[in-house]
């Protein structure tokens, strides 16, 4: 081959490959760009033919307007007390449990562990009706405590903080022992700073999917006091199917989505990772 | 003999566990159990019938939109998983390949990823609308005809398979473009020596070496579609009298069938058989996991 036909094969693969690239980053963004622009404009706008592409005058009101329709502001408290208190609770039980099962001798350790592991193949719906019972016994339907306990344990985070932690080395407990420390404060003082990065991917990552799940809360919320986010975006959803409200629902699906798109685009490299993880060790 | 650190190491675990069986073990069984019954959630359970086999029974022989429902989480799981793969694939090498703004290419392909499934529903049922919808509004303006989308019974799993495959790309792409960078530089130098092409590099070096995550992402992103429910739910349920599940139960899907006859209509029983046909099928998916990868080593 000589080096003119090189170049053209060179400069086509180019083409292509952005061509490629262009095209999926478009289908990527329409949706989020139709939101956006869908959310600030008026009702009248959002059917004309040929359809605008922005707003003439943006409406920024239909973002107040769609708080008189769900209480947005408190769905978004909920979200986040919900969300912040359960990926405490994972973030706790992972690295507790993992510790226990990475540096200490027990009897039935391994079975213990096998058994947690086997958790990990049983997909939540498959047991729902029964957690929706076990939950209602407790007497914790339409309440937080129904909302977050369910979730305060992951056997993923306990198997994968147990891998980081087996790379500490053991010296370092034995150091705080002969300094009389007991095992929950050489786990609490030693053993939990020491883990951080671990325990960055895992709270990324879990505080993305406990602030987007909605069919559990959409079983446990009853009254709207108790709104996640999701579950008032579906109440927006389900106000009107009328092109007249579109503009409030995509206003209100706006302000849904931006806690989690901000957390990811400044946490990208934990989510990433924590995705990345799970599937170079399966 | 119980040393203080074995007492430590069981207080540590011991709550874990028993939470794990309170709310994951305790309940598998308890769906077998009430599989095998007529029970409603409120009477107790001492009061619940005992039937047999005969919500099995019931849901294969005589349950038309269990069967419906079923085919159509198949074909979901196949397309879109399928499509997915590919799709994943194409764009981790390019990703991988040398770039201009590759920092900003990969938030864009990850931004559904982090997004709430309901919202993206929302999004591209606002998209797909019939009647006001932009995707139609562009067809009719560039000249072509209008289509119904989501309110075709033909259609209508398409746009739902559509969506997740646009929500899932990102992850793909993650694991793939991970699986990639695993590759020693030393196999792509070797295969250029000897004269390979990209494309019989592609073939004989990179793709049988993503093998493992290939498996991987096919498994894991199976037992997740055959969960399909938020995307449905969002896109094809109405007001709060339909079951949704799309024109003629066209998206019907396995969890969203379920989720009706358990909670809008009361009857654990079959809801619980359908949960163990779910089990079931995922359990076979993970053997054939296992397998492969034993195969492997």
């Amino acid at each position: 081959m000589d080096s003119k036909n090189v170049n053209v094969l060179h400069v086509l693969g180019q083409v292509l490959k952005y061509a490629a690239l262009i095209l999926l980053g478009i289908w990527m963004l329409l949706p989020f760009y139709w939101m956006i622009s869908a959310s600030l404009m008026t009702s009248k706008e959002i059917i004309q033919m040929p359809p605008p592409l922005v707003p003439v005058a943006p409406q920024w009101h239909n973002y107040v307007r769609v708080t008189e329709v769900v209480d947005l502001g408190r769905s978004y408290l909920n979200s986040i007390l919900v969300t912040s208190l359960t990926v405490l609770g994972i973030l706790f039980t992972s690295s507790l449990a993992g510790f226990a099962f990475a540096k200490y001798q027990f009897p039935g350790r391994n079975v213990l562990f096998s058994m947690i592991l086997a958790t990990m193949m049983i997909p939540f719906f498959v047991i729902l009706i029964p957690v929706f019972y076990v939950v209602k016994q407790f007497g914790w339907t339409n309440n937080y405590a129904g909302l977050i306990m369910p979730g305060l344990v992951s056997a993923y985070g306990i198997f994968m903080m147990r891998q980081f932690i087996l790379t500490l080395p053991d010296e370092l407990l034995d150091a705080a022992r002969i300094d009389g420390a007991n095992e929950f404060r050489i786990y609490w003082q030693i053993i939990l700073p020491l883990t951080g990065p671990a325990l960055a991917t895992l709270g990324v990552f879990n505080m993305i999917s406990v602030w987007n799940s909605f069919l559990w809360p959409l079983l446990i919320a009853q009254s709207p006091d108790l709104y996640t986010v999701p579950l008032a975006l579906n109440n927006l959803r389900t106000y009107g199917m009328e092109a007249q409200v579109l503009n409030l629902q995509m206003a209100g699906t706006v302000a849904s989505v931006i806690p989690t798109l901000i957390v990811f685009i400044f946490l990208q490299r934990y989510f990433t990772q924590g995705i990345a993880l799970t599937g170079l060790k399966g | 003999m119980l040393n203080q650190k074995t007492i430590w190491a069981f207080i540590f675990v011991i709550p874990i566990v028993l939470y794990l069986v309170i709310f994951s073990l305790g309940p598998i069984l308890f769906s077998f159990w009430v599989s095998l019954n007529d029970w409603n959630l409120i009477a107790p359970l001492g009061e619940m019938k005992f039937r047999g086999l005969e919500n099995y029974a019931y849901i294969f022989q005589q349950d038309d939109r269990f069967r419906q429902a079923l085919l159509n989480t198949i074909r979901f799981t196949i397309l879109g998983v399928g499509a997915n793969t590919i799709l994943g694939l194409a764009g981790a090498l390019l990703l991988n390949s040398r770039l201009r703004y590759r920092g900003l290419w990969r938030t864009i392909f990850f931004l559904p990823m982090v997004t709430a499934p309901l919202a993206l529903g929302m999004m591209w049922g606002t998209l797909l609308n019939k009647n006001f919808g932009l995707i139609n509004r562009i067809l009719l303006a560039i000249g072509l005809p209008a289509q119904p989308f989501l309110s075709s019974p033909d259609q209508a799993l398409y746009c739902i398979i559509l969506i997740a495959v646009y929500q899932y790309v990102g992850y793909y792409i993650v694991v793939f473009t991970a699986g990639l960078q695993g590759i020693p530089q030393e196999y792509f130098d070797a295969a250029a020596v000897d004269g390979a092409n990209s494309i019989q590099t592609f073939w004989h070096i990179t793709l049988p070496l993503l093998r493992p995550v290939l498996l991987f992402l096919v498994v894991t992103n199976t037992i997740g579609a055959l969960q399909v429910f938020d995307i449905v739910f969002a896109t094809t349920t109405g007001g709060a009298e339909t079951s949704g599940g799309g024109p003629a139960g066209a998206t019907m899907v396995l969890v969203l069938h379920m989720y009706n006859n358990a909670f809008k209509f009361f009857r654990m029983g079959r809801a619980s058989a359908m949960a163990i046909v779910l089990f079931a099928i995922i359990f076979i998916v993970t053997l054939i996991q296992l397998r492969l990868v034993r195969e492997r080593d």
